[in-house]
C-alpha cells in the first residue's frame, strides 16, 4: 500500500467528519458563554451546523468512486456518502421534533445537541469504517454518547436507570464485539476488512468461529436483536422520548453499515455460517417482537417492540446473503427511520409539559382534537404495517422478494405471517384515535408551525414514497451493487 | 297467424297489469278495470281466432322465438312461441275464464281499497299463464311456471293484514317451491342431453335420452328418463297440488274468491296437467315414471275428495273438490290418456270456475259467512246462482250430457282400459271418487241452499253453533269459528276487506247484536259470468267430446306410444256423445254418483241426526279426515322445526362456537396469552438481561462447535 | 386515445380527497362534490360499454406506464370481458351509496363521502389492473376506507367487526403476496399475463393456488372463512353493507376467474372437488343459517354467501364436466353463470341493504321482532322490497334468476349431485327471503313505531327505481351482458384446461 500523503484532496472524502469535530468545539464554546442568556442559540446553531455539513458534504465527499484513506482505515464510497447525508436529514429532523418538549422539560442545554452530535460523529466514522479498529471506535463512540443522552433528565429516576441498563448491557455487547474481533484477527492477522475478506473464505476453522459468533451477537446487540434485545424496551420506555427518537432513528443507519461492513463485506467468506446464526435469530425477533407488542399498553413501550420486529426484518434481509438482501435490509432500514421518526415526533407534540403522552390511552379520540395528529399517525402506522398505498409495504415486499431469490420458503411464510400479527397492534392505535371517543378533559394540542409542517412533510413522504417508490428502490441497489 | 299477432295475446294483459298498477291511483277504479278487461277481452278475442286457424283453417302450428334472452357458451335461449292445437286450447280457456273473473271482480271487490292493485295482479296473472302455456322452451315454460306461482302469492295474501293469509302465501309459495326444485333439476336433464332448452331438440332427443342411464354413484347409476320424468312431475306436484304437495291449495282459499276461480280452480294449478302433455314425448318413453304419475294422480283424486265431506267452509269443500279433480286428470296422464287429462282440464276450469264464483256470490249473499252451518235454503234468495251452482255441481259428478261426465267417464274408463302398473289400485280409487265427489259436491248444495235457513239461529252468535249441529265436534267447530273470525277479523282491522265497508250490520249479525238479515241475489256484473259459465258447464263436454277426444284433435302436439294409447281404443267404441252417455246407464260409475246424492239427500237434508251418529261411529276416521291425515301437523311440527333448529344448531354451534369461537376469536386469544407468558420474561432486572444474552450466546456457540 | 381507466381510477379519489379538505364545515358543498363526482365517473364508464369490443378477448382501453422499472412492474391498465362489467358496476353502485348518505350521515360527512369516493377509484384499479403489482396495491389499499368506515360510522360492535374483517382479509392478502412475488422472482415480470403463461410444476402450482385461495376465499366469503361478513355487515353502515356486498364480495369471484383458474389450472384440476364442496355447503348449510337470523341485515349477509357459492361453483365446475362429459360444453356457462350472479347479486343485495337502510332511518332497529305490517304505512317501499326480495330468491324476469338458472344446469354436466344441492337454494332461498318479508313487510301493524313509519321520499324513491329497473332489465334480457363475456369466458376455459405443467 502506497505511503499516503494528507493533502486536501486525500481529506476532502472525511469532509464532514472534520466539519463536525470543528463544528463540536465551536458549539461547546458557543454555548458555554451565551448558552445560558441565548436559550435557541444552540439549537439553532446545531440545526445550521448539520445544514452545512450536508452541504460540504455534497459538495466534497461525492466520490464517484471506493476511495480508501488513512491506510484503509477510512472508506469513502457511494453508500458512506448516502447514509451520510440521510444521517444529517434524520438527526436534523429528530432535533427539530425534539426542541419544545426538552424547552417544556427544562433539559433543553447545549450539551444535548453536542452529545447528538458526537453521536452523529459515531455514525459517520461506522459508515465510513474501513478496519475492525474503526468500526470499534464508531460504535463506542456512539454507544457512549448514547448513554448520556439517555440519562439526561437528571430529575427522572426511570431515566438513570435505564441508562444504566444500557451501559452495562452496552458493556457486555461491546466486549462480545471486542473479543471476536480479536480471535478473527488472531486468525487472519489483519484489522484490515479488505484483506479480512481476502483472506477468509471456505469452512472456517474453529476460531474464526468463536470470532463470528461473538461478533454476531454484537451485531445483534446493537440492532436489538432476540434475545439480545432486553435492553431496548426498558431504554425506549425510560428515556425521555426525544432521546427514544433519536436512538430509534439515525443510529440504525450506523448499525445497518455495521452489520454490512463487518459480516457482509468483511466476513464474506463465511456468508453461510452467519446467515444460519442471523436466520434463527431473525425468527425469533420477529416472534417475540410482534407477540409482545401486543400486549404492551404503553406507546413507547410498544413502538420498541414494534422496532425490535421490524430489526427481524433488517436482518432477515442479511440472512438472504445476496447484494439483493442487503440492498432490501438498507431499503428497510431507512424506511423504518422515516417511519420511526414520525411516531415517535407524534408522540413529542402529542406530550405537554408535565405530561408524557406515552401511554395508548391517551390517544383517545385524538382525531377529534388534533385531526392532523391524527392523520399523520394512521398514515405511519398503515406504512409500519405494510399496507399500501404507505411505503413501509415495499419495505416488506423487498425483503420478501429478496428471500423468495435464495429460496428461504419458511422464512416468507413465518415473516409473512407475523406481518399479520403485527397489523394488529398497529390497528390498535387507529382505533383509539379514530373510534374512541376522547377522554373528557385534555390539554389542549399546540405545537409550533414549523414542528407541525415537518411532521406532515415526514407523513407526506411515507404516501409519496410508497406511491412511487422507484427511485429509492433504485438509490438502494445502486449502493449496494 | 303471424308473430306479432301472438305476440299481442299475452303483452295487452301484461300491458293492462303495469297500467292498473302503476298507475292505479292516476286512472282511478274504473279505469283500470276498463284497461285491464279491454286488454284481456281483446287477447282473448285473439286466442279465439288462433284456435280457428289452428283447428278449423288448418293451419301449421306456430315454432318460433320472439327474441333471444341470452346465448352462453354458443347455447341460445330464446323466449319463443310454440303454438300449436294444445297451447291454443289452454290459451282459449285462459283468457276466457280470466275475462270472466276480471268482470266478475268488479262486483266482488266493489269496496275494496285495494281494487286497481287487484286489476293489475289478475292481469298480470293472465300475462304469465299465457307465457307459460305459449312457450316454446323450458326456460320461459320456467319464468311463466315461477310468474304465475308469485302471483298466486301475492293474491293469496292479498289482504296482507290477515294473519292466516299471509301464513297462507307464504306456505303456498314455499310448497310451489319444492315443486320447482324437481323441475329445475328435470330441465337440467333435458339440457345434460341435449344441449338445448327447446322442446323441439328435446322431443327429438326422447328416444336417445330413453336409451341412456344417468350415474348417481360411482357404482349405481339411474334410467335417466324415469329421473328427468319424475323431477319434472314433481314441479306438476307441486303446482297442481298432488299428494304430499297439495297442502297449499286449501290455504290458498284464504286469498278472494275471484281468484280461487281463476288460478286455484280453472287455470294455474292445471298447468302441472298441462306441462306433463306438453312434455307426453319424454313420459312417454319411461313406464316407472307414468306409474308414479298414476299412483300419486290416483292417490289424490280419492282421498282428497274424502276431506270435502267433513269440511264446513264452502270454499274449502271446492278446493278440495279441486284437489280431487286434479287428481283425476292426472290419472288421466299417468295412463298416458294425456287428451283424456286436457279435456277434463277444460271442462273441469269452465264448472270449477263456475262453482267457485257462485260460492263467491253466496258469499256476498252472505255478507262474508263462509260456514256452510250457517246457511241453507238460500235458493230461494238467489235463485241464479243456486240454479247456476246446481248445474255445475251435476257437471262436477259427472250426470250424463253435462260437461263433467264425457271428460271424466273417459278417464275412468282409460284407467279400466290401462294396463299400467298400479292401474287396478287407480281403478278402484277413481271409481270411489265418482261416489265421494256426488257425495260432498251434494251436501254442500244442500247445506247452502236448500233446508232449514239456519242462519236466523245463527244470528245468536257463535255460542249456538254445536246446538245447530250437535255432532259437529269442537275441531270442525272451531274450523269454522276461525273462518268467521277470518272474515270479520279482517272486516275490523284498516276495513281492507269488504265486508266491513260494505256490509258493516252484516258484520254485526256475526255477532248476533240485531236481527238476522236476509241473503240477497248479487248484482249482474257477478250473476252475469256465472251464466256466461255454466253455459259451457252445460254443453261443452257433448259439443267437443267428439272431436278432442276421439276425433284427433290435439293431433301431434300430444304424442302416444302405440301400446299406451287408451284413449284410442275407446275411441273405437265411440259413435256419437249421445249414445255415450245413453251407454253409461250400463256402467257402475253413474249408479255410484247417483248413490252420493241420495247419501247427501238422506243426511245433511233430511236426517241430519244420522249423519251425526255416522259422525259419532266413525269418529277416529272423522278425526283423521278432520286433520287433513295430518300433513299441515307433520309440515309444521315435524319439517319446519327440524329445519330451523338445524340452522340454528349450524349457527351457533358451528359459525358462532366452532369457526368465530375456536379458530378465529381463539387464535387472536393464544397469540395474546403468548404474548403475556413472553413478557414475563422482560423482568427489568439488569442480570437478568445480562443472564440472557450470555445464554443466548452460549447456545450459538455450543451449535456451531458441535455440528 | 383518452385514458378512460386512469380518469376512472384517480376521477373519484381527486374528488375524495377534495371532499376530504372541504371539510365538515361546507357540507353541502361537499356532498354535491361528492355525487357529482360519482356520476362524472359512471359517465366516464359508459364509453367502456358502448365501445367495448366484444369480439376479442384481449384487454382493451389499455394503458402502460413506467412505475417500477427495476421490478418490470407498470401502471398497466386494461379491462376485458370479465372486468369490464365489474368496473361500470362499480361506478354505478356508489352513486347510491352517496345519494343515501345524503342527510343520514350526521357524523364527519365529508370523510364519509370522500371514503367511498376513494374507494370507488381503488375498486376500479382493482379490476382494471393488468399488473399484478399493481393490483395488489389496489387491493390492499381498498382495505383501508373500509376499515375506517366501519370503524367509524358502524354499530356498536363495529371494533370488533372491523378489526376483525381488516386481520381476516390481511391474512388472505399477504400470502397471496407472497405467491405473487414468488411468480415474479421466476418469471421477472409482474405482468398478469406472464404469470398467466409462466410454466409451473404442479406442487408450485399447489401453494400458489391455496395462497390465492386464501386472499380470494376469505373475499368471497366462502364457508368457513365467512364469519367476518355478518358482523362486518351488520356493523357497518348502510352505505358500507351496499359496497361491502356489491362489490367487494366480487373481487373474490374474479380473483379465481383471474388468478387460480389460468395461473394454477393443474392444481385447480386437483383441487376443484374441494372448492365445489365448499361452495355446496355455502349454499346449503349457509341457506339454513339464514333461515334463523334475527336481524335483517345478518339473514341478508348470510344470503350473500350462500348466493356467492354460485360463483365458485359456476367457476370450478369445468374439471368435473371434463371427466364427466368428456365434452367442455357447459363449463363456459358455469362460468357465465358465475358472473351474471356476481353483477346481479351486486344489484339485488346492494337494493336489499338499501331497503333495511331506509327502515333503519326511521326506526333505527334492524331487528326483524321490531317490524311488521310495515305495508301498511310504506305501500310504495314494500313493493319494492317485495320484488327485490323475490329478485333474491332467483324469481325467473329478475337477474336473480339468470345466473342460478345456469350455474344449475351446466353442474348437472358435472354431477347430478351438485345440481341437486345447488337447486336446495330454491327453496331456502325462498324460505329465509319471503319469511322475512313475511315478517317485516305484512301482517297488521305492529307496533306504535311501525305506526308512525312514512313513506319512501324522492330520494330513496329514485335509488330503488333505478337498481329496481336494472334488476328488471338484467333478468328479462341478459343477452347484452352474457355478448360481452363470451370471448373471455371463452379463452378462460381453453386457459383451465391447459396444463401448465413444464415437460
Amino acid at each position: 500500500m502506497p505511503e499516503t500523503i494528507m493533502t486536501w484532496q486525500t481529506l476532502a472524502p472525511a469532509i464532514s467528519e472534520i466539519w463536525l469535530v470543528a463544528a463540536i468545539c465551536i458549539i461547546l464554546l458557543v454555548d458555554a458563554f451565551a448558552g445560558q442568556t441565548r436559550r435557541g442559540l444552540t439549537p439553532t446553531l446545531t440545526l445550521i451546523v448539520l445544514a452545512v455539513g450536508a452541504a460540504l458534504t455534497a459538495a466534497y465527499s461525492n466520490v464517484d468512486h471506493r476511495t480508501v484513506l488513512f491506510d484503509g482505515m477510512y472508506i469513502a464510497d457511494g453508500l458512506a456518502y448516502t447514509l451520510k447525508l440521510f444521517s444529517y436529514l434524520f438527526v436534523a429532523f429528530g432535533l427539530l421534533y425534539s426542541r419544545d418538549y426538552l424547552e417544556e422539560r427544562g433539559i433543553l442545554r447545549g450539551e444535548y445537541y453536542v452529545l447528538a452530535l458526537t453521536a452523529l460523529l459515531g455514525i459517520f466514522v461506522l459508515v465510513s469504517a474501513g478496519s475492525m479498529l474503526t468500526v470499534y471506535i464508531g460504535v463506542e463512540l456512539l454507544a457512549l454518547s448514547v448513554y448520556a443522552m439517555t440519562a439526561f433528565d437528571r430529575d427522572s429516576g426511570v431515566a438513570a436507570e435505564s441508562a444504566m441498563k444500557y451501559f452495562v448491557l452496552g458493556a457486555i455487547g461491546s466486549g462480545a464485539l471486542l473479543y471476536g474481533m480479536s480471535m478473527i484477527y488472531g486468525m487472519t492477522g489483519t484489522l484490515d476488512l479488505d484483506l479480512i475478506a481476502q483472506r477468509l473464505h471456505g469452512t472456517p476453522n474453529l476460531g474464526v468461529t468463536i470470532g463470528l459468533v461473538f461478533v454476531v451477537v454484537a451485531v445483534a446487540f446493537k440492532l436489538g436483536a432476540v434475545p439480545f434485545h432486553m435492553w431496548l424496551p426498558d431504554v425506549y420506555q425510560g428515556a425521555p422520548t426525544s432521546v427514544t427518537l433519536f436512538i430509534g432513528t439515525a443510529p440504525k443507519i450506523a448499525y445497518f453499515a455495521l452489520t454490512l461492513r463487518l459480516l457482509a463485506h468483511g466476513l464474506g467468506g463465511v456468508v453461510v455460517q452467519w446467515t444460519q446464526m442471523l436466520g434463527a435469530l431473525a425468527v425469533l425477533t420477529l416472534v417475540v417482537g410482534n407477540v409482545v407488542a401486543i400486549v404492551q399498553t404503553n406507546l413507547k413501550r410498544m413502538l420498541a417492540y414494534s422496532t425490535i420486529s421490524n430489526v427481524g426484518f433488517i436482518v432477515l434481509g442479511f440472512t438472504a446473503g445476496t447484494p439483493d438482501g442487503y440492498t432490501a435490509a438498507l431499503y428497510y432500514t431507512l424506511i423504518y427511520i422515516l417511519v420511526a421518526l414520525g411516531s415517535f415526533g407524534v408522540i413529542l407534540i402529542a406530550s405537554r409539559k408535565g405530561f408524557e403522552a406515552d401511554h395508548l390511552d391517551h390517544y383517545k379520540g385524538l382525531y377529534k382534537r388534533d385531526p392532523m395528529l391524527a392523520l399523520a399517525m394512521m398514515m405511519l402506522m398503515f406504512s409500519t404495517a405494510g399496507v399500501p398505498p404507505f411505503v413501509g409495504f415495499w419495505a416488506k415486499l423487498r425483503i420478501f422478494q429478496a428471500l423468495w431469490e435464495t429460496n428461504h420458503f419458511w422464512l416468507v411464510v413465518i415473516s409473512a405471517a407475523m406481518s399479520v400479527v403485527g397489523a394488529f397492534y398497529y390497528l390498535r392505535v387507529i382505533k383509539l384515535m379514530y373510534f374512541d371517543a376522547p377522554p373528557a378533559v385534555y390539554p389542549p394540542p399546540q405545537h409550533s408551525a414549523a414542528v407541525r409542517a415537518a411532521l406532515g412533510l415526514n407523513a407526506l413522504a411515507v404516501l409519496v414514497l410508497g406511491v412511487l417508490p422507484a427511485p429509492l428502490l433504485d438509490l438502494c441497489s445502486r449502493l449496494i451493487h | 297467424m303471424n308473430l306479432t299477432h301472438l305476440v299481442l295475446i299475452p303483452l295487452l294483459p301484461l300491458v293492462g297489469a303495469i297500467l292498473a298498477g302503476l298507475l292505479g291511483r292516476v286512472i282511478g277504479r274504473v279505469g283500470a278495470h276498463t284497461v285491464t278487461i279491454l286488454a284481456v277481452a281483446i287477447s282473448c278475442a285473439l286466442s279465439f281466432q288462433v284456435l280457428k286457424q289452428i283447428y278449423l283453417d288448418g293451419v301449421p302450428a306456430f315454432d318460433g322465438p320472439v327474441y333471444s334472452w341470452l346465448v352462453s357458451d354458443g347455447i341460445q335461449f330464446d323466449v319463443g312461441f310454440l303454438i300449436d292445437r294444445l297451447s291454443a286450447m289452454m290459451m282459449v280457456v285462459v283468457t276466457f275464464v280470466s275475462l270472466c273473473v276480471h268482470v266478475y271482480t268488479i262486483g266482488y271487490m266493489s269496496d275494496d281499497p285495494g281494487y286497481q292493485r287487484f286489476f293489475s295482479y289478475i292481469s298480470l296473472f293472465t300475462f304469465s299463464m299465457l307465457m307459460l302455456v305459449m312457450s316454446n322452451n323450458f326456460m320461459q315454460l320456467f319464468f311463466g311456471w315461477e310468474a304465475v306461482g308469485v302471483v298466486s302469492y301475492l293474491l293469496i295474501g292479498f289482504w296482507y293484514t290477515k294473519p292466516s293469509a299471509i301464513f297462507a302465501n307464504f306456505k303456498a309459495f314455499l310448497v310451489n317451491r319444492v315443486g320447482d326444485f324437481g323441475f329445475v333439476l328435470g330441465i337440467a336433464g333435458v339440457f345434460y342431453f341435449t344441449n338445448s332448452v327447446n322442446y323441439a331438440d328435446a322431443f327429438a332427443a326422447a328416444p336417445k335420452i330413453a336409451g341412456a342411464m344417468l350415474p348417481l354413484t360411482s357404482s349405481t347409476s339411474v334410467h335417466a328418463m324415469t329421473l328427468i320424468c319424475i323431477c319434472l312431475f314433481i314441479g306438476a306436484m307441486g303446482k297442481s297440488a298432488q299428494v304430499p304437495l297439495h297442502v297449499w291449495l286449501p290455504d290458498s282459499m284464504e286469498g278472494p274468491t275471484p281468484i280461487s276461480a281463476l288460478i286455484h280452480a280453472a287455470t294455474m294449478v292445471t298447468a302441472g296437467i298441462f306441462m306433463v302433455s306438453r312434455m307426453s314425448p319424454l313420459f312417454e318413453q319411461s313406464e316407472a315414471a307414468l306409474s308414479f304419475v298414476l299412483v300419486i294422480g290416483a292417490t289424490t283424486a280419492f282421498f282428497m275428495g274424502l276431506l270435502g265431506i267433513v269440511n264446513n267452509d264452502i270454499k274449502r269443500v271446492i278446493a278440495y273438490s279441486t284437489l280431487s279433480q286434479l287428481g283425476y286428470m292426472v290419472t288421466a296422464l299417468g295412463v298416458s290418456a294425456y287428451s283424456a287429462g286436457m279435456f277434463h282440464l277444460m271442462t273441469h276450469a269452465f264448472f270449477k270456475a263456475l262453482l267457485f264464483l257462485a260460492a263467491g256470490s253466496v258469499i256476498i249473499g252472505m255478507h262474508h259467512e263462509q260456514d256452510m252451518r250457517k246457511m241453507g235454503g238460500l235458493a230461494k234468495y238467489m235463485p241464479i246462482t243456486a240454479i247456476t251452482s246446481w248445474i255445475g255441481s251435476l257437471a262436477l259428478i259427472g250426470t250424463p250430457f253435462f260437461a263433467g261426465f264425457y271428460s271424466k267417464d273417459t278417464i275412468i274408463d282409460a284407467v279400466g282400459e290401462s294396463h299400467r302398473w298400479g292401474h287396478t289400485y287407480a281403478y278402484w280409487c277413481v271409481l270411489g271418487g265418482v261416489f265421494v265427489t256426488a257425495l260432498y259436491s251434494f251436501r254442500l248444495v244442500f247445506m247452502t241452499f236448500h233446508g232449514p235457513e239456519r242462519f236466523r239461529q245463527v244470528a245468536a252468535g257463535h255460542g249456538q253453533e254445536t246446538a245447530v249441529t250437535p255432532a259437529a265436534p269442537a275441531v270442525s267447530a272451531a274450523a269454522g269459528v276461525h273462518a268467521a273470525h277470518g272474515a270479520d277479523s279482517h272486516a275490523h282491522d284498516d276495513n281492507h276487506a269488504p265486508a266491513a265497508a260494505a256490509h258493516d250490520h252484516g258484520v254485526h249479525d256475526d255477532h248476533g247484536h240485531h236481527g238476522p238479515v236476509e241473503p240477497h241475489e248479487s248484482p249482474l256484473v257477478v250473476t252475469g259470468p256465472l251464466i256466461a259459465l255454466a253455459i259451457p258447464s252445460l254443453l261443452i263436454g257433448f259439443l267437443t267430446v267428439g272431436p278432442v277426444l276421439f276425433g284427433g284433435y290435439f293431433g301431434d302436439s300430444i304424442r302416444v306410444l302405440e301400446q299406451n294409447d287408451v284413449v284410442g281404443e275407446l275411441g273405437k267404441e265411440f259413435q256419437s256423445p249421445t249414445m255415450m252417455a245413453l251407454d253409461s246407464f250400463k256402467h257402475p260409475t253413474l249408479y255410484l254418483a247417483a248413490a252420493g246424492v241420495f247419501f247427501a239427500w238422506l243426511f245433511f237434508l233430511k236426517k241430519p241426526q244420522w249423519a251425526d251418529a255416522w259422525a259419532r261411529a266413525l269418529a277416529p276416521i272423522r278425526n283423521l279426515l278432520l286433520n287433513k291425515y295430518y300433513f299441515d301437523w307433520f309440515n309444521e311440527k315435524i319439517l319446519s322445526t327440524f329445519a330451523r333448529g338445524l340452522g340454528f344448531t349450524l349457527w351457533k354451534a358451528g359459525d358462532q362456537v366452532l369457526i368465530d369461537g375456536a379458530l378465529v376469536n381463539g387464535s387472536a386469544a393464544t397469540v395474546g396469552w403468548l404474548g403475556s407468558i413472553v413478557r414475563r420474561v422482560q423482568s427489568g432486572y439488569l442480570y437478568s438481561y445480562a443472564f440472557w444474552m450470555v445464554i443466548g450466546l452460549a447456545v450459538m456457540l455450543g451449535w456451531f462447535l458441535v455440528r | 386515445m383518452f385514458p378512460y381507466l386512469s380518469v376512472l381510477i384517480w376521477l373519484p379519489i381527486a374528488a375524495g380527497i377534495a371532499v376530504l379538505l372541504l371539510g365538515d364545515k361546507n357540507v353541502a358543498a361537499g356532498r354535491w362534490l361528492a355525487l357529482a363526482a360519482s356520476v362524472a365517473t359512471l359517465l366516464v364508464s359508459l364509453p367502456l360499454m358502448l365501445h367495448f369490443n366484444s369480439g376479442t378477448a384481449d384487454f382493451q382501453f389499455t394503458e402502460k406506464v413506467d412505475w417500477i422499472t427495476r421490478f418490470h412492474s407498470y401502471y398497466a391498465l386494461g379491462v376485458d370481458g370479465i372486468a369490464m362489467p365489474l368496473v361500470v358496476l362499480t361506478a354505478f353502485i356508489t352513486i347510491p351509496v352517496i345519494i343515501a348518505a345524503w342527510t343520514v350521515i350526521e357524523s364527519r360527512p365529508a370523510q364519509y363521502y370522500a371514503a367511498f369516493l376513494i374507494m370507488e377509484g381503488l375498486m376500479i384499479g382493482v379490476f382494471s389492473a393488468t399488473d399484478a403489482l399493481l393490483f395488489y396495491f389496489f387491493w390492499e389499499a381498498m382495505l383501508i376506507p373500509m376499515f375506517l368506515i366501519i370503524g367509524i360510522w358502524g354499530g356498536p360492535r363495529r371494533v370488533y367487526a372491523t378489526i376483525k374483517f381488516f386481520l381476516y382479509t390481511f391474512l388472505g392478502s399477504v400470502f397471496m403476496l407472497v405467491a405473487l412475488i414468488y411468480m415474479y422472482v421466476k418469471a421477472g415480470d409482474y405482468a398478469i399475463a406472464k404469470f398467466q403463461s409462466l410454466p409451473l410444476t404442479l406442487v408450485e402450482q399447489r401453494y400458489i393456488f391455496i395462497a390465492f385461495f386464501l386472499a380470494f376465499a376469505v373475499k368471497v366469503p366462502m364457508f368457513p372463512v365467512h364469519t367476518w361478513l355478518p358482523d362486518a355487515h351488520v356493523e357497518a353502515p348502510t352505505g358500507g353493507s351496499v359496497i361491502l356486498a356489491a362489490i367487494m364480495l366480487k373481487m373474490g369471484g374474479y380473483g379465481f376467474l383471474r388468478f387460480n383458474l389460468p395461473i394454477t389450472p393443474d392444481a385447480s384440476r386437483e383441487l376443484d372437488l374441494f372448492i365445489i364442496a365448499l361452495s355446496l355447503i355455502a349454499v346449503v348449510y349457509i341457506g339454513f343459517v339464514a333461515l334463523v337470523q334475527q336481524d335483517m341485515k345478518k339473514l341478508i349477509a348470510y344470503s350473500s354467501i350462500a348466493h356467492m357459492g354460485f360463483v365458485t361453483l359456476g367457476a370450478f365446475i369445468v374439471y368435473q364436466i371434463v371427466r364427466n362429459t368428456g365434452g367442455l360444453q357447459g363449463a363456459g356457462m358455469g362460468m357465465d353463470g358465475a358472473m351474471v350472479q356476481m353483477i346481479s347479486h351486486g344489484l339485488v343485495s346492494g337494493a336489499l341493504f338499501l331497503c333495511v337502510g331506509v327502515l333503519y332511518d326511521r326506526v333505527h332497529s334492524r331487528q326483524i321482532s321490531d317490524y311488521g305490517g310495515v305495508i301498511n304505512k310504506m305501500p310504495i317501499f314494500a313493493a319494492f322490497m317485495v320484488l327485490f326480495a323475490l329478485a333474491n330468491t332467483g324469481l325467473p324476469g329478475t337477474s336473480g334468476f339468470v345466473g342460478e338458472f345456469l350455474v344449475i344446469i351446466a353442474s348437472f354436466k358435472a354431477s347430478f349431485w351438485y345440481s341437486l344441492l345447488a337447486a336446495v337454494t330454491l327453496i331456502l332461498g325462498a324460505a329465509y327471503t319471503l319469511w322475512l318479508v313475511k315478517r317485516v313487510i305484512f301482517g297488521p301493524v305492529a307496533n306504535a313505531k311501525v305506526e308512525h313509519l312514512t313513506d319512501l321520499n324522492g330520494r330513496e324513491f329514485g335509488i330503488l327505481a333505478v337498481l329496481a329497473v336494472a334488476v328488471l332489465l338484467v333478468g328479462c334480457w341478459p343477452a347484452p351482458l352474457l355478448k360481452v363475456m363470451q370471448p373471455t369466458i371463452h379463452h378462460l376455459v381453453d386457459q383451465a384446461v391447459a396444463s401448465k405443467i413444464p415437460v
